[in-house]
């Protein structure tokens, strides 16, 4: 009776001990915000080009992490890789009369048939704030993109960087990660919204438009 | 006596259980439509563009359901529905700031004719937010329940500008501010008692709006 009794008690202490590492392991972790959205599709007139796009392993799985400073703070981990690439999607078959994703990176000398360029994005950086952080109530995220216009046979055409932004207040009942996936949503359609209305007017590209006897709003006539 | 000490009374009991707001409305109308407006639609927009501050989307929801409650004739196109269907037109970076915009963005073909399918006649552009400004008390809780007592205020301001869509101007304007005590004695339980700020500065708004898109107010 008593050693099954201590038996007892002692599996009732590491099941304690267990569940109370459990619970201050998952406390300790970082904070996780897999993003998460809809992305509505552009209403403009779509360039008549075929563009090829490649996605890089740095781009398609795209994660921030931002490990604490203090012991107040937690750690967070931003990824952003799936709903960049439903994004990206859902914009460039929109401003594109046809797309093309490719199956590996562009290759410089190699030709990839059927297509009048290839763009390849990059995430450059990516930073955020929490209300924690700035005692203001909104969520903001930046994001940096650096992008690539290649010829069929990759060599480059255009290089140049793009900026977004968004926010989203604080609100009732919405914890951290919901804010921080709301702002990020944002963000990403501001990124869309900047891309769409200002791919034409980057001088090397509009350059590339004549090249391709593509006249569009923006560019030279 | 007795009447006016019963009144007095009832006025602040009734004051106390829902927090008192006081609330003021100015408007500035340039051109109403005589006889509503018809089978077009109207959409109510927040602005985004502000750093510090967001133009509540349950305040802009809130709104649009005062117009359609007292006048369902009324057609408020919603607006996520809006600012999808217009993608990327009317996001914070692109959205028009002036009326004048209109003009460069029904230019595009696509644009014009969505907006001929929603049959949109006015846009209502909707900026401010409701801010909470101070506090004060403290609170103690503990296993057998809180005591103290809390006090905090509220400060709402919105401006309404109101767009014509078919003459690319700006037909009106309302602004309206509302602010609030809200109170939570807790003797055991804490009882809030909230001043419903945002609640009154939508109904200032939506009643003036209602004043102008319908035929029966």
């Amino acid at each position: 009776m008593s050693r099954s009794m201590t038996f007892a008690n002692r599996y009732q202490e590491h099941l304690c001990a267990s569940l109370l590492s459990l619970l201050l392991l998952t406390g300790c972790g970082p904070a996780t915000v897999v993003v998460e959205g809809r992305f509505p599709p552009p209403l403009i007139e779509p360039l008549p080009l075929t563009l090829g796009v490649w996605y890089g392993p740095d781009f398609a799985q795209h994660e921030f992490f931002d490990e604490s400073k203090t012991r107040g703070q937690s750690s967070w981990v931003v990824k952003t890789g799936q709903a960049q690439i439903i994004m990206w999607n859902t914009l460039l078959a929109g401003v594109f009369e046809e797309v093309v994703h490719l199956k590996s990176a562009p290759i410089p000398g190699q030709n990839v048939p059927g297509v009048d360029g290839i763009l390849v994005p990059h995430v450059s950086q990516l930073q955020y704030t929490i209300p924690k952080h700035t005692q203001v109530k909104v969520y903001e995220i930046w994001m940096r993109y650096r992008f690539e216009l290649l010829t069929p046979d990759a060599q480059p055409v255009a290089e140049w960087d793009m900026s977004s932004y968004g926010k989203t207040p604080t609100a009732f009942l919405q914890s951290d990660q919901e804010a921080v996936n709301l702002a990020a949503v944002m963000a990403l359609r501001d990124a869309g919204a900047n891309f769409a209305t200002t791919f034409t007017r980057i001088a090397p590209i509009q350059a590339w438009l004549q090249a391709q006897n593509v006249h569009a709003p923006g560019s030279s006539p | 006596m007795k009447y006016a000490l019963l009144t007095i009374l009832t006025l602040t009991t009734a004051c106390l259980l829902s927090g008192c707001v006081t609330s003021t409305v100015d408007e500035m109308i340039y051109n109403e439509p005589v006889e509503g407006i018809g089978e077009s639609s109207v959409v109510i927009l927040g602005r985004r563009h502000s750093s510090n501050y967001e133009t509540e989307p349950d305040f802009v929801l809130c709104v649009g359901e005062h117009i359609t409650s007292y006048d369902n004739s009324i057609t408020v196109i919603g607006e996520l529905e809006f600012i999808n269907a217009l993608y990327p037109w009317f996001e914070p970076r692109t959205a028009p700031l002036h009326p004048e915009g209109l003009e460069q963005l029904v230019l595009q073909e696509p644009v014009a004719r969505k907006i001929a399918d929603l049959k949109l006649e006015y846009i209502i552009w909707l900026d401010g937010s409701t801010e909470r400004s101070g506090g004060s008390g403290s609170m103690a809780c503990s296993l057998g329940g809180c005591f103290g007592f809390g006090t905090w205020a509220h400060d709402a301001n919105y401006e309404a500008t109101i767009w014509d869509f078919s003459d690319r101007a700006a037909v009106g304007h309302i602004s309206t501010s509302a602010s609030g005590q809200s109170y939570m004695p807790a003797v055991i339980v804490p009882i809030p008692i909230i001043a419903p700020v945002q609640g009154t500065a939508c109904d200032g708004v939506g009643d003036q709006l209602l004043e102008f898109l319908s035929s029966e107010y």
